[in-house]
């Protein structure tokens, strides 16, 4: 882990509040781990790490001042990384049930698993991915129930709570689910407590113990 | 006294165990603290423990620690060395009642030669017993105060206390005369946040809290010339430091600043090494 710059190669938008940040320097990573961005917020904010034109890149739903100064700002940003525990993806075939404030980083666990990705998102998606994509609630929710995910191996969950929560129900086997979950989180290495999250196991935090976790041990 | 080259702190809880050493340069740092040990274990409160706006942190954390055995469990096996190695150590404790306190210094007493200074935590405002709870009973505390002190004689002892239930001054001129060193100003306020309908309690920090820190290290100071005071609460940059140091400070303590920009210990360092060579 380190405290370190880099500088946006380029930023790309996916819909109107979501964006790609495209960064010039390589960060070597796992898949799973994240980097707490400085903004003008008051504490730094985690983004999962992903892949964009084999490049590393994140993913950035505009949400408020601080995320929109990630997309805006011309300065290198300040950042500490890669945090949290990479995962370990079992054999067979995967699917990545994510919504677009992620597709960095599906676009990464796709490029090394060749897994299927299904993104959902609420807005219109600027340009054609080549996945399955579904825009609005509605849209979403079909492709869910048309969907045999008992095909597959394992699936990959990001996106609201709400979103992962309603894909953790469609899935028949929730041992083999990797969901990645938000919590407010400050210092990202496991010093303040602050981002715990209640689960069967106790209370865990997604900094350290996380950020993704296995389906069957969510509350 | 402390004597610490820069005066600069990091705060107990926001530091964790050490955790920061790997994301600051150390050189400009003074002295790290650890976070606040309990007598029994705590495993915090229920999420969610934090939430911010633009000027301010409310967290609900709970103190969650292994408590004093596991404590000097892991202390025993090394497990805190690198701090130890890196920096000077400042240790911090608490307990659920007053009581627990003094077991607390009285299990200690073989260890604490190793930190440059003990801080007793009298103002968490996150638990349901102890923390800010403890100072209510004046005499009672005031006891304990006198406890700690005969139990640990020779150690630089800091109280850290808040600004709720009684005048901070009135409440350091209570540690003053019970022999004790050092105080630390201030614990995070209590606050509320609304999430979902729901009200959610927790303690405030950031830079909100810098003119109430002001205002305590100054009233202090104002009384007593000769009691050490660490500045804890709202100080975000170099100008925050000089103006606690104005109103009386002996040394700055970060806490919420750390988790916008660990190179803040970095830049208060170097300011607070050239004022001390051009004073």
């Amino acid at each position: 882990m380190e405290n370190f710059s880099v500088e946006k190669q380029c930023v790309v938008k996916v819909s109107s509040d979501t964006y790609i940040v495209v960064f010039k320097e390589n960060i070597s990573h796992e898949f799973g781990q994240f980097v707490m961005i400085q903004t003008t917020s008051l504490t730094r904010k985690p983004f999962m790490l992903g892949t964009w034109e084999n490049k590393t890149a994140i993913s950035v739903q505009v949400k408020g001042h601080g995320t929109r100064n990630i997309v805006t700002c011309e300065n290198k940003l300040q950042l500490h990384g890669p945090l949290g525990k990479a995962i370990s993806i079992p054999s067979g075939k995967g699917i990545a049930v994510v919504s677009i404030s992620c597709l960095a980083a599906a676009i990464e666990l796709h490029n090394v698993t060749n897994c299927d990705v299904l993104i959902g998102s609420k807005r219109p998606i600027c340009f054609n991915l080549p996945f399955r994509q579904c825009v609005k609630d509605s849209e979403f929710s079909k492709a869910l129930k048309s969907t045999d995910f008992s095909l597959y191996d394992w699936y990959f969950i990001s996106g609201s709570r709400s979103m992962e929560n309603l894909v953790l129900k469609t899935i028949p086997n929730k041992k083999n689910a990797f969901v990645s979950m938000e919590e407010y989180m400050a210092c990202g290495i496991g010093a303040c407590k602050g981002c715990a999250i209640q689960t069967k196991a106790g209370i865990k935090h997604v900094c350290t113990d996380g950020p993704v976790f296995r389906g069957d041990i969510l509350c | 006294m402390l004597k610490i080259i820069p005066p600069l702190i990091i705060a107990s809880g926001v530091g964790g165990m050490g955790e920061y050493l790997s994301l600051i340069n150390k050189r400009y740092l003074g002295a790290y603290t650890l976070k606040t040990v309990t007598f029994k274990e705590k495993k915090g409160n229920l999420p969610p423990r934090m939430r911010s706006g633009d000027f301010y942190l409310l967290n609900r954390i709970g103190l969650e620690n292994p408590g004093i055995d596991a404590f000097l469990q892991k202390l025993n096996d090394g497990e805190y060395d690198e701090i130890f190695s890196n920096t000077s150590v400042i240790a911090s404790f608490g307990g659920d009642t007053l009581e627990e306190y003094i077991k607390i210094a009285e299990i200690i007493k073989p260890y604490v030669e190793r930190f440059i200074a003990v801080e007793f935590n009298f103002s968490c405002p996150n638990v349901t017993q102890g923390g800010l709870s403890t100072m209510t009973k004046r005499e009672a505390w005031m006891q304990t105060l006198l406890r700690i002190r005969k139990i640990l004689p020779d150690t630089l002892l800091s109280a850290k206390i808040g600004i709720e239930g009684c005048f901070v001054e009135k409440a350091v001129a209570d540690v003053r005369k019970s022999g004790w060193n050092c105080v630390t100003l201030l614990n995070t306020v209590r606050g509320l946040f609304i999430e979902n309908g729901h009200p959610i309690a927790g303690g405030l920090s950031g830079p909100i809290m810098k003119p109430i820190t002001l205002r305590a290290v100054y009233e202090t100071k104002k009384l007593f010339k000769d009691i050490y005071v660490i500045a804890s609460g709202g100080i975000m940059d170099e100008k925050d430091a000089e103006e606690m140091l104005i109103a009386g400070a002996d040394a700055i303590s970060l806490g919420t600043a750390l988790f916008k920009d660990p190179h803040v210990v970095e830049r208060i360092g170097r300011y607070l090494l050239k004022r001390s060579e051009n004073p």
